[in-house]
C-alpha cells in the first residue's frame, strides 16, 4: 500500500521536475526510494543512448527493454555487450520477427527521419508478445541550435482466435530536446516529452502482418504526436512567455482592446438594427 | 538494488527536488517528497531552509495587509527569523513559507542614507513594470555600506493555470552599486529568467536565462534611475525578441530537420510493400537455386 502510494508520488514528481535533468532526477529518486528501483527504471522514459555493435558494425539503441543486468543486447547480432552467457533472448520464432521488424522500421526511420538510429526489441508473452520500437535522431546543430528527437513506442500484442486476430496496445513517448545559447536570447532550453496511447484490433494472416499492423499504428501515432509537439513547443509555451511580458507598452494594448470592444459594440448595434425595424 | 544512503544524502536530494519545483507547483512537489521521504521530523528539521530558499529564488510575491502593492520575497529583504521587509510600506512581516502568507506586520526601521535613491528607482521601475508586464510585481531594495549604495530591483510576473496543465514565471533582477556624488561609472548587472511548464500527458519545459551587464554614469537620483530603466527596457526587449526568434528558427529549421511530416513521396508508408519487399527479396534469393 505504502509502496503503491510512493510509486504514484515518484511518477508525479518525474512529471514535474525539469525534464532536461531527467537522468539525474531519476538516479536521485532511486537513491531516495531504492525499493522502487525496478519499477522506476521500467516506467520512466529517458533519452536513448547509442551503442556500437562490433559484430555487425551497426549502431543500436539502449533502453530498459534490451538490458539484462549491466549488459545490453544488440538487435542486429542478438548478442549482449558486455557478453552474457545466459542473457535473456527471444524465442527462435520471435527472433525472426524481430529481425524483420528491425529491417522494416529501419526503412521507416530512413523515410521520416532521413538519418538517426533505430532498434526494435521483442519479448515473449503468454498470449502473444510485446515489443519496443526506438528511434533517435540528433540535429546537425545548424543555426547554433542543437536538436534531438527520441521515440519510444511500446506495443503489447495479444493474439486471439488461434492467431487469426490480434489486439494491439500502443504506448508512445516522443521526446524533443532543443537548446541554444545566443547573444540576444541567452541560454534557451526547450525540452521534454509527450506520451499518448492507442489500441486497435486487426486480422493477422502471417507473421509479417504483425509488423504491418504495428507499423501503421506507430506511423499514425508519431504523425499525431509530431503535430502536438509542434503546437505545444512552438505555440503554447511561446504564448505563455508573451502572456507575462510585452515588448510594447501595455496601455497601447489596452487602448487597442478598448477600440476592438467599441468596434464590436458598433457592429453588434448595426446588426441589431434590422430587428428594430421588424 | 542500490545501497541505503545516509540521512545527509537524503536531505540534499530532497532539497534539490524542492528547489527545482516548477513555478506554482511547490505544494505538489512538497507532497510528493513528503510521501517519498516518509519522515516528517527530518523534513521539518532539515529542509525548512529549502522552503524559504525556494520562495526567495522564485521572488514569490505577497501582499501585506493594508499595503496597496505586493512585495517579493527575496534574499535582499530577508531580515532573518522568517521576517521580511516591505520597502514600499516601510514595514516588516513574518512570512509563512508553506502557506505563503504574511503575518504579524510591524513598522520597520530602515537606513535612510540610500532612501532618496531607492525611492527614485522604485518610481521608475514601478512605472516600467506597469507598462510592460501583464501582472508584474516589482520591489526595489537598497543597502548602504561604507559610502557605497547598492540598489537591487526585483521583477516578477507569473501565470498559474493548473486546470489547463501549465504554469509560467518571468523573473528579473537588476543591481547597481555606486558611491553617490562622484559622477562615477558604475556597472549595471541584470539577470532575466523565464520558466514555463506544460504537463498535459507529458512534461515539457522552457528554461531560459540571460545575464546582462552595462556601464553607466551615475548622476542625480532621478536621472540615474531614468537612465537605468531605459537600459532595462531595451535589454529585456532584446532578450524577449531573441527568444521569439529562437522559437521561429527552432520550429522552421531544427524541428523540420529532425522528422518529416510525411516521407518524400508525400504519402504515408505502404506497410504491405515494406514487409512485402523483404519477402520478395527472400523469394528472389531462393530463385537463385533454380
Amino acid at each position: 500500500m505504502q509502496n503503491e502510494q510512493q510509486l504514484d508520488c515518484a511518477l508525479d514528481l518525474m512529471r514535474r521536475l525539469p525534464p532536461q535533468q531527467v537522468e539525474k532526477n531519476l538516479s536521485d529518486l532511486i537513491d531516495l526510494v531504492p525499493n522502487l528501483c525496478e519499477e522506476l527504471l521500467s516506467s520512466v522514459d529517458q533519452p536513448l543512448k547509442i551503442a556500437h555493435d562490433k559484430l555487425s558494425g551497426k549502431h543500436y539503441l539502449l533502453c530498459d527493454y534490451n538490458r539484462d543486468g549491466d549488459s545490453y543486447r544488440s538487435p542486429w547480432s542478438n548478442k549482449y555487450d558486455p557478453p552474457l552467457e545466459d542473457g535473456t533472448i527471444p524465442s527462435e520464432k520471435l527472433r525472426r520477427l524481430e529481425q524483420e521488424a528491425n529491417a522494416a522500421f529501419d526503412q521507416y526511420r530512413d523515410m521520416y527521419f532521413e538519418g538517426g538510429v533505430s532498434s526494435v526489441y521483442l519479448w515473449d508473452l503468454d498470449q502473444g508478445f510485446a515489443g519496443v520500437i526506438l528511434i533517435k535522431k540528433s540535429g546537425d546543430g545548424s543555426k547554433k541550435i542543437k536538436g534531438c528527437w527520441d521515440s519510444i513506442h511500446v506495443v503489447e500484442v495479444n493474439e486471439k482466435s488461434g492467431g487469426r486476430n490480434a489486439h494491439y496496445k500502443l504506448t508512445s513517448t516522443a521526446m524533443l530536446w532543443l537548446q541554444t545559447d545566443k547573444t540576444a536570447s541567452g541560454t534557451m532550453n526547450l525540452g521534454g516529452s509527450l506520451t499518448r496511447q492507442a489500441e486497435s484490433e486487426a486480422p493477422v494472416s502471417e507473421a509479417n502482418m504483425h509488423i504491418a499492423n504495428i507499423g501503421r499504428m506507430v506511423e499514425d501515432m508519431e504523425n499525431k504526436i509530431r503535430n502536438t509537439l509542434n503546437e505545444i513547443y512552438f505555440g503554447k509555451t511561446k504564448d505563455i512567455v508573451n502572456g507575462l511580458r510585452s515588448t510594447v507598452p501595455l496601455p497601447d494594448q489596452k487602448q487597442q482592446a478598448a477600440l476592438r470592444n467599441d468596434l464590436a459594440a458598433a457592429i453588434k448595434k448595426r446588426s441589431e438594427r434590422p430587428d428594430l425595424k421588424s | 538494488m542500490a545501497e541505503a544512503i545516509t540521512e545527509d544524502d537524503k536531505v540534499s536530494i530532497v532539497s534539490r527536488f524542492l528547489l527545482h519545483a516548477p513555478p506554482g507547483e511547490f505544494n505538489e512537489v512538497f507532497n510528493d517528497v513528503r510521501t517519498l521521504l516518509s519522515d516528517d521530523t527530518l523534513l521539518k528539521d532539515r529542509l525548512s531552509g529549502s522552503f524559504a530558499q525556494y520562495n526567495k529564488d522564485q521572488f514569490t510575491p505577497v501582499r501585506v495587509d493594508g499595503a496597496e502593492l505586493a512585495v517579493v520575497i527575496s534574499e535582499h529583504n530577508d531580515l532573518g527569523r522568517h521576517r521580511f521587509f516591505d520597502p514600499r510600506s516601510k514595514r516588516s512581516f513574518h512570512f509563512d513559507h508553506l502557506r505563503k502568507e504574511a503575518k504579524d506586520v510591524q513598522p520597520q526601521e530602515f537606513d535612510s542614507k540610500a532612501e532618496s535613491w531607492r525611492s527614485a528607482f522604485e518610481a521608475h521601475f514601478s512605472n516600467y513594470v506597469d507598462n510592460y508586464y501583464k501582472h508584474g510585481v516589482c520591489s526595489v531594495f537598497s543597502k548602504y555600506d561604507a559610502g557605497v549604495i547598492t540598489i537591487v530591483a526585483c521583477i516578477e510576473d507569473h501565470q498559474f493555470q493548473p486546470k489547463n496543465f501549465w504554469n509560467g514565471r518571468w523573473r528579473a533582477q537588476w543591481s547597481l552599486s555606486f558611491s553617490p556624488g562622484s559622477q562615477s561609472k558604475a556597472e549595471l548587472r541584470g539577470i532575466v529568467k523565464v520558466q514555463v511548464h506544460y504537463y498535459e500527458d507529458g512534461n515539457v519545459q522552457l528554461v531560459s536565462s540571460k545575464e546582462i551587464s552595462e556601464d553607466i554614469t551615475v548622476t542625480s537620483e532621478n536621472e540615474t534611475a531614468k537612465e537605468v530603466v531605459a537600459i532595462v527596457l531595451e535589454a529585456e526587449n532584446q532578450y524577449q525578441t531573441g527568444v521569439s526568434e529562437n522559437y521561429s528558427t527552432m520550429s522552421e529549421t531544427t524541428f523540420k530537420a529532425l522528422r518529416r511530416q510525411l516521407p518524400l513521396t508525400r504519402t504515408k508508408i505502404d506497410w504491405g510493400k515494406i514487409t512485402g519487399y523483404r519477402i520478395g527479396n527472400e523469394i528472389g534469393g531462393k530463385g537463385d537455386l533454380k
